[in-house]
């Protein structure tokens, strides 16, 4: 019943969004309003569908319906209720149904905030996100269905991915990375509904498009930093990036967002990049739907691919009708996007802003690059090759600490051009600051040239970007009296979007100083060690093994060590790094121990045991500042949470302008904001 | 999102009851070929990160060839040897490889020159006013 539910709601969806893509399409091309209005509530109706499509496949995974295919793959009778929940995005077929929701999701919300708009930017932007929503649901009518039948029913089934069940924030990272990937469409969807409705040349999409970007690109970072952190807690190796297929593939479209947010200023202010920009959008979207097809597919192996199978060619034809399209587009629109705008001067915040594109583009596209090679080298030479970490890093942290220099030096550079007197007054605290960060760094013993480099252009930056919020501050308690707090947070309210941005550079600082101090200073200790006996970490701290003990649970079987951590022989905290025994994995799944400190941590790993207890092996990582990672990540956030929030007054501005527009005749152009 | 190449950790030795001279440069060198090389049975982890046994042993193969004299060139030979290329998580910067190296570089220098151009075309300057 529950199976009949999930793969009717399915088919019966994928007419609709047909259906609804031809209405709003046609409806807006013939100016006929009823058409596009019917076609909107297609996009209601079939968010109402998938939604019971994905309800009926969690109600199948917490009922053990195992004669849903779905189900008997990933489900079983022993796994705990939050991760039968979870295991709906813990296989291929179940990861779409929920791409699918989320897509059904954003599309009625863009609909229900933007229908009353007149014009025809607001149909084709529909038409696009129902165009990718037919995508998804063919893959779930078709290779990627979810609701076969099994016959005969199994009485139990596998469980999830042991990997996928061993930490609860599998609960997290992936629907935030979803939201993040799925969110990227509509900026996306925007822009080709503006070139398509002939109003690309105006930044009515960009304001229409900017809180949904900042609010995908939000959730991105949200889900790449819990994705560093479950990497971190599960995998037991005490790092937190790989530089995993899949990881990259999560990256790449985070950088040409990132890109976009910035140059997108360009536009606004100078008119100019109007080609770039949709160019970086059309390449955000793509990546999201290619960093699918690489890591889905199988093409690529990676700790994320779930299965083999024709899915592949699904999305290699998708990727070629979205660059198909975007190219007709961008070239039915080429005299509308001519730069009318100039730049004043060269040492301006505009210039840095394409310096930053520059280089995160060369970022993109050496992540890019080195994730196909092993692809391009086996296809040309017949040889498997690897490209990892230390190709990466090789690369990529020299773009890294120029684009630390460029995150301090754009705040302070104004957008006119800046004279000498200005461009010293502003640059000399954050070079005094990165003097600081150099001999500290020195004295504690850094001699890596790029550890160096990344120290200091992290305090250049920080620097740069507190002072922003210093001058703002002092100027407004000179010029109105006000005391300092309320100073600082008028001048973040009356320019949320500046200082938001702002909030997120100190959030990027944060990331990269701990990393670079986590990799630099990182320090390991391994030993086998009896009952009673200690391992030396360090000069003054050990820990102590007390226990070696085991579990049977009702999913897995757990040996785990009771540890005892000594600094100057005084017992500070207990420890108890594990190792999990799943029946469908031949490794264990490690758990290790995190002692969690400001100032870094200590992280212990089960890594054997003696199947007696009487002894273990260990090892001890000591990480400096990496909890800054996932503040710094949270930080990031709040500085995107803080320029999506409307700016006072705007929402009047904005009511206005939609009267304003609700008096044309339906399907006229409007102009979409007044601003 | 990167993480700098480690170059001064030392590694501690497992100290148990007894001290243990600690050989740093041995600890250092190993670490540094380690950190080249694909283990093989994890997702793209080095056989200096990785916690499974196949790449502690691998880890136990370089220190010993590594202090019976051999030089990391030699060491990563052995291993090409008997993994094949996809060994090094590097790929070597010579023939059809390089062109993983160049790409990158090449859209650096072309898109540096691309905004010097940009840049100067855009300007607000009464000489290259367009």
């Amino acid at each position: 019943m529950t199976r009949l539910i999930g793969a009717n709601a399915l088919i019966v969806a994928l007419g609709v969004t047909v259906v609804g893509l031809l209405l709003v399409t046609f409806g807006a091309r013939r100016q006929r309003a009823e058409w596009v209005e019917a076609g909107y509530s297609a996009t209601y109706l079939q968010f109402a569908l998938v939604t019971a499509a994905t309800f009926a496949m969690i109600f199948g995974l917490v009922s053990h319906d195992f004669s849903i295919d779905y189900v008997a793959q990933v489900g079983s009778r022993a796994t705990p209720l939050y991760y039968t929940v979870i295991s709906l995005w813990g296989a291929l077929e179940g990861s779409i149904l929920f791409w699918g929701w989320v897509l059904s999701l954003l599309t009625a919300l863009v609909v229900f905030w933007n229908r009353d708009r007149g014009g025809k930017l607001i149909p084709y932007t529909t038409a696009t996100l129902l165009g990718v929503g037919i995508f998804f649901q063919i893959l779930l009518v078709g290779p990627a269905h979810p609701f076969g039948l099994v016959s005969p029913v199994p009485l139990d089934g596998p469980g999830p991915n042991p990997l996928l069940q061993n930490h609860w924030l599998m609960g997290i990272h992936p629907p935030l990375l979803y939201l993040g990937y799925v969110g990227m469409t509509v900026p996306f969807a925007f822009a080709m509904g503006a070139m398509a409705a002939g109003e690309v040349g105006d930044t009515g999409w960009i304001r229409l498009s900017r809180r949904w970007l900042l609010g995908a690109w939000a959730f991105l970072t949200a889900a790449i930093i819990a994705g560093m952190w479950w990497s971190y807690e599960v995998l037991g190796w005490g790092g937190y990036w790989a530089w995993d297929p899949v990881e990259n593939a999560s990256f790449m479209p985070w950088l040409t967002a990132t890109a976009f947010l910035h140059s997108v200023m360009v536009q606004e202010r100078r008119g100019l990049l109007k080609l770039w920009n949709l160019n970086l959008i059309v390449a955000t979207f793509v990546l999201t739907i290619l960093g699918t097809f690489l890591t889905r597919s199988g093409v690529l192996t990676s700790v994320h691919a779930f299965t083999e199978g024709n899915i592949g060619y699904y999305f290699l034809v998708a990727i070629a009708i979205v660059l198909l399209l975007s190219f007709v587009l961008v070239a039915g629109n080429s005299e509308k996007l001519t730069s009318d705008g100039q730049l004043e001067g060269t040492a301006s915040r505009g210039s840095v802003f394409l310096l930053n594109n520059l280089f995160l583009t060369a970022f993109t596209f050496t992540v890019l690059v080195g994730t196909l090679f092993p692809l391009v080298a086996e296809a040309v030479r017949g040889v498997k090759v690897s490209v990892g970490e230390p190709f990466f890093n090789r690369m990529t942290v020299p773009i890294c600490v120029a684009l630390l220099f460029l995150m301090g030096v754009g705040p302070a550079l104004p957008w006119k051009a800046a004279d000498r007197a200005t461009i010293r007054r502003k640059l000399l605290p954050p070079a005094i600051g990165s003097g600081v960060a150099l001999l500290v760094a020195l004295f504690a013993g850094t001699r890596d040239v790029f550890a160096l480099l990344a120290f200091m252009f992290a305090a250049f930056a920080l620097v740069a970007n507190v002072g922003e919020f210093v001058e703002g501050a002092r100027l407004r308690m000179q010029q109105r009296g006000e005391s300092a707090p309320l100073a600082l947070s008028e001048l973040v309210n009356a320019n949320r979007r500046r200082y938001g941005g702002y909030v997120a550079h100190l959030g990027v600082v944060a990331v990269a100083a701990a990393i670079t101090a986590a990799s630099t200073f990182k320090t390991e200790y391994e030993g086998t060690i009896k009952k009673g006996e200690s391992l030396k970490i360090g000069e003054n701290m050990a820990v102590r093994l007390d226990e070696v003990w085991g579990r049977e649970e009702p999913q897995r079987a757990v040996i785990g060590t009771t540890l005892t951590l000594l600094k100057n022989g005084r017992e500070i905290a207990t420890l108890d790094p594990r190792m999990n025994f799943y029946p469908t994995s031949q490794q264990p799944v490690p758990t290790p121990a995190v002692r969690s400190r400001p100032t870094g941590d200590i992280y212990v790993n089960l890594q054997a045991f003696q199947q007696d207890g009487s002894n273990a092996t260990l090892r001890v990582i000591v990480e400096p500042l990496v909890p800054w990672i996932w503040l710094g990540g949270m930080i990031i956030c709040c500085g995107a949470l803080i320029s999506m929030l409307p700016v006072p007054g705007a929402a009047r501005v904005r009511a206005a302008a939609r009267a304003e527009s609700a008096e044309r005749a339906p399907g006229a152009t409007t102009p979409v904001t007044a601003s | 999102m990167t993480a700098v190449m480690v170059t001064t950790s030392a590694m501690g030795q497992s100290v148990t009851g007894a001290t243990v001279a600690v050989d740093t440069v041995l600890d250092r060198r190993t670490r540094e070929v380690a950190s080249e090389l694909r283990c093989p049975v994890c997702q793209g982890l080095s056989i200096a990160d990785s916690p499974s046994e196949l790449a502690q042993e691998m880890k136990g193969l370089v220190r010993e060839q590594l202090a019976s004299g051999k030089s990391p060139e030699q060491v990563r030979a052995y291993f090409i040897d008997k993994y094949g290329e996809w060994v090094l998580l590097a790929p070597k910067p010579e023939g059809f490889n390089l062109l993983v190296y160049l790409l990158p570089a090449a859209l650096v220098m072309g898109g540096g020159w691309f905004v010097w151009r940009y840049v100067r075309r855009h300007t607000d300057t009464p000489a290259e006013q367009v």
